[in-house]
C-alpha cells in the first residue's frame, strides 16, 4: 500500500531570486528517480508539498507546465520555518516533494471558450503553469482568446518577467502588465490589478475568468468582474490555507465541509458562495 | 456462536491470549482516570463500569505517532517509515460508542483516497473484544445517535457481564480465530437469559428524547446566527472535548530533529486551539472562540455528514462530563433543534 | 439569601446599565455542577444561582470582555485573581464591578462521586447537609468533608476587593492550617518527590485546560507553542510533560491566587493544586506576599527594587 505521507527524492537543479526584495525565490526541481518522474502527472493548479527533514513541510502550487520536461518548478514567499529553509537550500540538494495534490484548474470546462486571467503578486504561480499550458502548440487551439491582465507592487516584485516578455510578444494572446508605483525605467501601466482590469474591460461572453492574488486585491476584483457581467460559476479562484497533511485527514484546511487541499484548492466562486464564510 | 467465560478464569485467558497477539486494554491510571494501553500482564486490566478518559481510538490512531525516521547519508536522506505492525494485537473493553466512532474513522483514514498506511495497518492487525453497556450512564446518548448501549458493530467478540462470567458472543471470521480457546465453554439458556434481560434493561436505560432530525438542514441555515456567539463566549477553548472525543480526528504534523538526524511524528491537534487554524501571514479564517466552536459542531453534524453521509458523533457524553465550563452538548442540540428558518437568518 | 441579593444586585446594575453584562454562574445541566452564565438582559437574572458548586474561577473571562463593562460575580479566590489582573493592566479599572460574594467553600464533584456506588442523578443542598440520590441509593454526607483540595486550605474566603459585598463577612482561617498533603510531601526524600511529581504528570494528555482555566494565563503565544525558539516537543514524552508543569507553575509564582480552577478543569484528575499551594506559601514566607491581598502591591517576581534580597547570589 502506497504512503501518503512519504515523500520522494528531488534535487535542485537551479535556484534563483526572482525579487528585488529577495523574498522570491525559484527552485527548479529534477526527479532522482526514474520511475518517480514517470509516474508523475500534474495539471495546472495543483500543488505539491515540499518536504525537508528537520524542518517540515510547506504546500506550494506548481509554476512549472507539465510538459516542461520533467522538472518541477515552484516560487516560494520566504514566510515562516520551512520556507526561509527552503531559501537557504543551495543547487544540488535534495529536497522530498509530495504529490501532485489537490484539484487543479478545470481545463477541461475552459476548452471551447475564452479565458481571463488575472493574478496579482506572488500569487501567479500557479497561473504560470496554467499559460505556459494552455500556450503548448498542441494546446493553444483547445482555448479562444487568452487575456492576461498580471499586477504586482513595484516592478522589481513582477515575477517570471522571461515568460512575461515572451508572452507580450505573441499575437495570440493578449497580455496588461501593471504595477502599484511604477520606478524610472518602468514605461509600462501604472495602476491597481482592479482598476486596470476595469479600464481592460474584457468581454464575459463566453469567457472563463481565473483570478489569483492576495484577499486584498480579490475583494475589489470580484465586484469589478461582477460589473463586467461574469456570472459566478465561471470565476475560478485558488484558495490558501494553512495545512498539514494535504491529504483531506488533518482536518485543518476545510472551508465548511470542503477541504483546499483535497476538494480545491481550485474552486469556482458559485461553489464558495454555498459554503460558510471564512476569513 | 454463544460461549461463557468465568471471571476466575479471566487473567489465564487472557495470558493465553498474549502468546499470539499484543493486548491493549483499559489500565487505571489514578482513581478515576484509565487510558487504553499495552499490556504487559493481565492484572493490570482495569475494566471499569465506566469509559475510560481517553477514547479507544487511540489504539489506531495514536497520540504521538512516529511516521517515520530519516538521517543523512552521504549527500542523500535516508527515511524508513515506521508503518509495520510486527504482531498481531487484540484491543480489549471498548464500548459500542468508542467503536461506532472507530467506524466513523476508518471512512477518514481507511477510504478509498490515500490510504492512512498507520491507521490501516493497525486496523488490520487488531482482533476487537467489544464489552457491552449495562450500566449506561445519564449523560450517556448513544441512542440518538444511531447506536445503543448493546450494539456490535465493530466487535470480532462481544463480552456481556452476566455477574460471575462473562457471555462471549463470537461475531466475525477474526474472532473466530479465538473460539478454540481453552476457557471458553459453550453457554447455557441460563446464561442467553441472563443476558437477554440485562440487555432489555440497559437499551431501556438508554433511551433519550433527544432528537437529531434535520440538523443538517438546520445548521445549513443557521451559520451567521448570532447563536455561535453564545456558544463561544462560554468555551474557554480547553480543547478536552476534542482530545476525549472518540471521532475527532484532526493532527499535527511536526519534525523533531537533532542535528540532522530525526523522526517525522504526527500528534494529535484541536480546531479549539487559537494557533489551529493560523496561516504564517498571521491571518486567522478563525480568530475567535465562535468561529472556532461552531466549525466543531458543525463539523460534527453537517460538514462530516455532507462527505461520509454520518453524523461524527457517537453519544459517548465525555465532552459532557469533562468540560470545565459544564457545556452540555445535548443543550447545545436542543437549541438548534429549536432553531427556525428565518429567511433573514438566511446566507 | 445571598442568591436573591445576587439576583436583585444584577438587575440593577443592568438596568441601570452600570455595566454592560453579568457573568455570574447559572444551573449546570448536571448534578453537582454550576455553569458560568453570561447575562445581557435585566428579564434574565433569575437564571444566576449561588451554591456550593459554583467552582468556576470567572476572572478567566475578563480577558475576552476587554471592551466591556463587566459586572463579576468573584468569590475570595476570585476575587484575588481579579485584583492581580488589574495590577497587570490587563483592563481598566472603571471597566470592572466586581459582586463580591462570601464563599463557604466548594464541594469537590469528584470525592462526593466516590464516596458513593453507582451515578448519582440528584443532589440538594441543606445547610451542611449534602443529600446525594441515585438510582438505587440515597445518602447524606457532609460537605466539609468533601471539600476541594484548594478550598481546604483556604485563608481568604472573602473578596478582599469588591464594589459590593452580598452577605455577612465570614471569618478568614490563618495559615496554621497548612495542607497536609503538603506537610506530607516536605516529609518526603527527593527521590520520592520526584517519583510523585513523575507519577502525576505522567497522566497528562497536554490538552492544557488547566492553562486555559487559569485567569491568569494569557499568553498570545504560551511557550509551549512557541516554534521560533522551539522550547520543546510536542509530544507525550515525559520530560516533556515534566517541563510544561514546573514552567507553568514558575510562570504562576506570586500570581496564584490558589483557586484551584487548573485542577478542576484536569479531566486526568492531575493534583495540580499541591504544586502552587507550596509556591503560594514559599512566596508568602519569603516575600511576605500574597496574590490581590493589598490592592496595590506588585507581585515580587514582576518587579524589582534596588533593596531586594541579594544572599543567595553567592
Amino acid at each position: 500500500m502506497n504512503n501518503p505521507y512519504l515523500s520522494i527524492p528531488m534535487m535542485v537543479k537551479k535556484a534563483y531570486t526572482e525579487t528585488t526584495d529577495r523574498m522570491l525565490r525559484t527552485l527548479e526541481l529534477i526527479f532522482q528517480k526514474e520511475e518517480d518522474k514517470k509516474a508523475f502527472g500534474f495539471i495546472p493548479g495543483q500543488f505539491c508539498e515540499l518536504s525537508l527533514f528537520g524542518k517540515g513541510e510547506a504546500p506550494l502550487g506548481i509554476a512549472s507546465s507539465p510538459t516542461e520536461n520533467g522538472s518541477l518548478k515552484f516560487t516560494i514567499n520566504r514566510a515562516g520555518r520551512v520556507t526561509t529553509a527552503l531559501h537557504h537550500i543551495e543547487e544540488g540538494e535534495e529536497i522530498g516533494v509530495r504529490g501532485p495534490l489537490g484539484n487543479g484548474y478545470p481545463i477541461n470546462l475552459f476548452k471551447g471558450h475564452n479565458l481571463l486571467v488575472v493574478g496579482g503578486g506572488f500569487a501567479f504561480t500557479t497561473l504560470r503553469s496554467l499559460i505556459a499550458y494552455l500556450l503548448e502548440p498542441q494546446n493553444r487551439s483547445g482555448v479562444k482568446e487568452v487575456t492576461l491582465i498580471y499586477g504586482a507592487r513595484m516592478p522589481g516584485l513582477l515575477l517570471y518577467k522571461k515568460e512575461l516578455q515572451e508572452w507580450s510578444e505573441r499575437d495570440d494572446m493578449k497580455v496588461v502588465v501593471t504595477v502599484d508605483v511604477g520606478d524610472q525605467n518602468w514605461k509600462g501601466k501604472v495602476g491597481l490589478v482592479p482598476n486596470v482590469l476595469e479600464e481592460t474591460a474584457p468581454s464575459s461572453e463566453d469567457t472563463y475568468a481565473v483570478v489569483c492574488g492576495p484577499p486584498v486585491m480579490i475583494r475589489f476584483t470580484l465586484p469589478k468582474l461582477k460589473a463586467l457581467q461574469f456570472p459566478d460559476e465561471r470565476i475560478y479562484t485558488s484558495l490558501e490555507r494553512r495545512m498539514k497533511c494535504g491529504i483531506g485527514k488533518c482536518g485543518r484546511c476545510n472551508i465548511g465541509h470542503l477541504y483546499v487541499c483535497k476538494d480545491g484548492p481550485v474552486f469556482s466562486l458559485e461553489q464558495l458562495n454555498k459554503l460558510p464564510r471564512e476569513g | 456462536m454463544k460461549l461463557r467465560l468465568d471471571k476466575k478464569d479471566f487473567h489465564s485467558f487472557l495470558r493465553g491470549l498474549m502468546v499470539h497477539y499484543e493486548l491493549f486494554a483499559p489500565v487505571q491510571l489514578g482513581e478515576g482516570v484509565s487510558v487504553y494501553k499495552k499490556i504487559g500482564d493481565p492484572s493490570e486490566v482495569a475494566l471499569l463500569p465506566s469509559n475510560p478518559q481517553k477514547p479507544a481510538k487511540e489504539v489506531f490512531f495514536p497520540q504521538s505517532e512516529t511516521m517515520f525516521r530519516y538521517g543523512k547519508v552521504g549527500v542523500q536522506t535516508e527515511v524508513t517509515s515506521t508503518e509495520k505492525v510486527e504482531r498481531k494485537r487484540i484491543l480489549l473493553g471498548p464500548r459500542p460508542c468508542d467503536l461506532k466512532a472507530v467506524s466513523l474513522l476508518d471512512s477518514v483514514f481507511a477510504g478509498k483516497d490515500y490510504r492512512d498506511v498507520y491507521y490501516v495497518n493497525k486496523r488490520n492487525a487488531t482482533t476487537v473484544i467489544g464489552m457491552a453497556c449495562d450500566q449506561p450512564l445519564s449523560t450517556c446518548f448513544c441512542s440518538s445517535m444511531d447506536g445503543g448501549p448493546f450494539f456490535r458493530e465493530g466487535s470480532d467478540l462481544f463480552l456481556i457481564d452476566l455477574g460471575e462470567a462473562y457471555l462471549v458472543e463470537v461475531l466475525t471470521e477474526k474472532g473466530k480465530a479465538i473460539e478454540t480457546n481453552e476457557f471458553l465453554k459453550e453457554a447455557d439458556t441460563n446464561d442467553l437469559e441472563l443476558a437477554r434481560e440485562i440487555e432489555q434493561k440497559a437499551t431501556k436505560k438508554a433511551e433519550t428524547s433527544l432528537s437529531l432530525e434535520g440538523i443538517e438542514g438546520r445548521l445549513d441555515r443557521m451559520v451567521e446566527s448570532p447563536f455561535w456567539d453564545q456558544v463561544g463566549e462560554k468555551c474557554i477553548g480547553c480543547r478536552i472535548c476534542t482530545y476525549l472525543c472518540p471521532t475527532c480526528h484532526c493532527f499535527d504534523i511536526v519534525d523533531e530533529d537533532l542535528n540532522g538526524k530525526g523522526e517525522r511524528v504526527r500528534h494529535w491537534d484541536s480546531c479549539l486551539s487559537s494557533l489551529y487554524s493560523q496561516e504564517t501571514s498571521g491571518h486567522n479564517p478563525r480568530p475567535t472562540n465562535r468561529e472556532r466552536t461552531r466549525q466543531r459542531l458543525m463539523h460534527k453534524f453537517n460538514y462530516f455528514p455532507k462527505n461520509v453521509g454520518r453524523i461524527a458523533c457517537v453519544g459517548c457524553g465525555r465532552c459532557v462530563l469533562y468540560c470545565p465550563a459544564d457545556s452540555d452538548i445535548r443543550e447545545t442540540i436542543k437549541e438548534i433543534q429549536k432553531f427556525k428558518c428565518q429567511s433573514s437568518n438566511a446566507k | 439569601m445571598i442568591q436573591e441579593r445576587l439576583r436583585q444586585k444584577a438587575k440593577e446594575l443592568l438596568e441601570s446599565k452600570a455595566v454592560d453584562l453579568i457573568v455570574g454562574f447559572g444551573e449546570g445541566s448536571l448534578p453537582l455542577r454550576a455553569t458560568p452564565i453570561f447575562i445581557r438582559n435585566p428579564q434574565e437574572v433569575n437564571r444566576l444561582i449561588w451554591n456550593s458548586f459554583c467552582g468556576h474561577n470567572l476572572s478567566t473571562y475578563l480577558h475576552k470582555l476587554k471592551s466591556l463593562k463587566v459586572g463579576l460575580v468573584v468569590k475570595g479566590c476570585d476575587s484575588r485573581s481579579a485584583v492581580a489582573l488589574l495590577l497587570e493592566k490587563r483592563f481598566k479599572a472603571d471597566q470592572l464591578f466586581l459582586i463580591g460574594v462570601p464563599c463557604q467553600r466548594m464541594v469537590d464533584r469528584r470525592r462526593v462521586k466516590r464516596a458513593v456506588q453507582g451515578e448519582i442523578l440528584r443532589v440538594s443542598a441543606q445547610g451542611d447537609e449534602l443529600i446525594v440520590e441515585g438510582e438505587d441509593f440515597k445518602t447524606t454526607l457532609n460537605r466539609k468533608d468533601f471539600l476541594y483540595p484548594s478550598c481546604q486550605v483556604c485563608v481568604h474566603r472573602m473578596p478582599l476587593r469588591a464594589d459590593v459585598l452580598l452577605g455577612k463577612p465570614v471569618e478568614e482561617f490563618s495559615l496554621l492550617e497548612t495542607h497536609p498533603e503538603i506537610e506530607e510531601f516536605l516529609g518526603k526524600t527527593p527521590e520520592e518527590r520526584w517519583d510523585y511529581f513523575e507519577r502525576e504528570t505522567g497522566r497528562c494528555i497536554r490538552c492544557y485546560a488547566c492553562r486555559e482555566a487559569c485567569p491568569m494565563c494569557y499568553c498570545t503565544e504560551c511557550f509551549v507553542d512557541s516554534s521560533n525558539p522551539q522550547w520543546m516537543e510536542k509530544g507525550l514524552s515525559p520530560s516533556d510533560l515534566e517541563f510544561y508543569h514546573i514552567v507553568r507553575a514558575y510562570h504562576q509564582t506570586g500570581r496564584c491566587s490558589g483557586c484551584g480552577a487548573c485542577e478542576r478543569a484536569c479531566p486526568m484528575e492531575i493534583r495540580l493544586t499541591y504544586l502552587t499551594q507550596k509556591l503560594n506559601e514559599d512566596v508568602k514566607e519569603l516575600f511576605g506576599f500574597e496574590t490581590g491581598v493589598v490592592g496595590d502591591a506588585f507581585a515580587p517576581l514582576s518587579t524589582y527594587d534596588m533593596g531586594d534580597k541579594q544572599e543567595f547570589i553567592k
